[in-house]
């Protein structure tokens, strides 16, 4: 009986192992194999090839575009998304935090916030170049609008799901309302926050990228702009590359911030 | 202790509760009248969905009864009140608050200083035996350890009436075995009036002091049975058998 069920146990052992390496070995393939395809489709063609690519990487080091190499144009996108991620953290979920903690409100605003969201951000561009012309502070704002969206509606959903039992708890300790908010409401919230956080980041940082590509001086979105007039295709795709890759950090970052903030919810990743 | 020397700790009179469900009144709880004595474990009785959380609840003031009075030490009080705790079905614990957050949670709420009440909580956390989890998360911990810290949780906003409500329904049997003998060895080492709600017949006559038996929904009580056997019992005893018997031969059945 029991050598039975060790047997069984280590060759079930074993099949981790492997699978456990496997999940290694697999993204690494990916990549390979799309540097492979790449590589063969530039063969015989304009298209430019992934040393190409990185060689003009080399080049903007040395003959910057507007004074800045790739560093200096992913950091002022960043900037951007930063400004605009920080007003969306600190509005953006306060108001996520009233309309799913207050009834009332959530009545009075959802139906405007609904066909806010239904615009898609860059048909806001018109305006907001009416408005305020092209500088850092309507970019900022085409990014706040791009994604505070994504705050409001993960905050306002994890206020309005507190289990009432929290909330019990709250009443036999003679809990006041604005403890039942602050202790209990919005650390039980906090995951869905943080949702919200994550899925804000994303979308700024596409945003931001579309907001450059119309009018700016600086910025990824600004080079793959530059690339397309001047013809110079090796530049669009090592900014595309480098979005991708500045994309995938800023998720490992917020992921990793989540852990710090949020310990509890680490069960639910293992 | 001889009947009359008793002091009467809660009083409940006539409580009754109904919920309209579908245009139609449902009686819950009906006209429930008990004496809760002081320092005593009183166990709650009855069949799976008779009332008894609606009644506990009521007692703790998360529900309004429709009709009834509640009074403590004799003076009447409506709602909740601080100077009775709760030890929840489900798992109440805070899953973003570590054991000692969450033991310190009551005190907390009532702008108890942090060393008073990191004190405080650490008192009951050693009473209940989970010193050296302090900087644990609930999903850290088993079944029985989240129902400890439960427990502590209630007991160190310092509750003069400690509601339980099948507090050990969720244990495996063996779990469920320890901690009914330690919330028997807390409560003797912490003298509290509890009200232990339970559909486990051998629970209730292991632990009460009273039973109270109520009747399948809407909640009356059908009887009151005084267990005197000397603690910690023996569910073998026949004493103890012949007591469970009788409660078991008068229990309703759920439906
Ligand atoms: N808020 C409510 N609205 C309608 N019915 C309720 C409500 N709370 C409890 N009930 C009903 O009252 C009855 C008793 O419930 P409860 O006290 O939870 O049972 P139990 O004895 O198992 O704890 C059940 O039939 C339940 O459906
Ligand atoms: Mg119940």
């Amino acid at each position: 009986m029991s050598r039975v069920k060790t047997a069984a146990m280590s060759s079930s052992e074993r099949k981790a192992y492997y699978l456990n390496r496997l999940y290694m070995i697999l993204p690494v393939i990916s990549v390979l194999l799309l540097l492979l395809l790449w590589t063969t489709a530039s063969l015989n063609s304009d298209f430019p090839s992934p040393v190409e690519t990185w060689n003009r990487l080399i080049e903007l080091f040395e003959r910057p575009i507007k004074n800045k190499t790739i560093i200096g144009h992913t950091l002022a996108s960043l900037t951007r998304v930063f400004l605009a991620l920080a007003f969306n953290w600190t509005f953006g979920i306060a108001f996520g935090i009233l309309i799913g903690w207050n009834k009332k409100c959530r009545a009075l605003f959802t139906p405007l916030f609904n066909a806010f969201r239904a615009v898609p951000p860059l048909a806001w561009i018109p305006l907001i170049t009416m408005w305020f012309g092209i500088g850092e502070f309507p970019k900022a704002l085409t990014v706040i609008i791009g994604s505070i969206a994504a705050v409001v509606v993960n905050t306002q959903a994890g206020l309005s799901n507190v289990q009432q039992i929290y909330l019990d708890v709250g009443t036999m300790f003679n809990a006041n309302v604005r403890q039942k908010l602050f202790q209990i409401a919005i650390p039980s919230a906090l995951d869905a926050i943080f949702a919200g956080v994550r899925t804000s980041t994303s979308a700024a940082w596409m945003v931001v990228l579309a907001a450059e590509m119309l009018g700016a001086k600086s910025g990824v979105g600004f080079l793959i702009t530059r690339g397309m007039d001047s013809m110079d295709m090796p530049l669009v795709l090592m900014s595309m590359a480098v979005i991708g890759i500045v994309g995938a950090m800023l998720a490992v970052v917020t992921q990793f911030a989540e852990r710090l903030i949020c310990p509890w919810t680490r069960k639910r990743s293992n | 202790m001889p009947m009359d020397k008793k002091k009467v700790k809660l009083r409940l009179e006539n409580i009754s509760q109904s919920y309209v469900v579908n245009n139609e009144v449902r009686d819950a709880v009906s006209n429930v009248s008990i004496d809760v004595y002081d320092n005593e474990f009183l166990v709650i009785l009855g069949p799976g969905h008779c009332g008894k959380s609606v009644l506990l609840n009521i007692i703790g003031g998360l529900e309004k009864p429709v009709e009834g009075n509640k009074y403590i030490d004799g003076v009447k009080f409506t709602g909740s009140d601080k100077r009775i705790g709760m030890v929840f079905q489900r798992l109440a614990l805070m899953p973003w608050k570590t054991v000692m957050g969450n033991v310190e949670f009551g005190p907390r709420l009532a702008g108890v200083d942090k060393a008073t009440r990191r004190k405080i909580a650490q008192k009951y956390i050693d009473l209940v035996g989970l010193k050296g989890f302090e900087k644990a998360y609930p999903h850290q911990l088993s079944g029985g350890m989240k129902q400890r810290v439960g427990i502590a949780r209630a007991y160190a906003n310092s509750p003069e009436i400690l509601l339980m409500d099948e507090p050990f329904g969720q244990l495996d049997a063996q779990t469920r075995i320890v901690m009914e003998e330690e919330i028997q060895r807390i409560w003797q080492q912490e003298k509290r009036t509890i009200i232990f709600v339970t559909n486990n017949i051998e629970e209730a006559v292991y632990l009460g002091d009273r039973i109270i038996l109520l009747s399948k929904c809407p909640a009356r009580v059908k009887q009151i049975y005084e267990i005197n056997l000397p603690r910690p019992r023996n569910t073998m005893d026949p004493e103890f058998l012949r007591i469970r018997r009788e409660v078991s031969e008068n229990t309703d059945l759920a439906l």
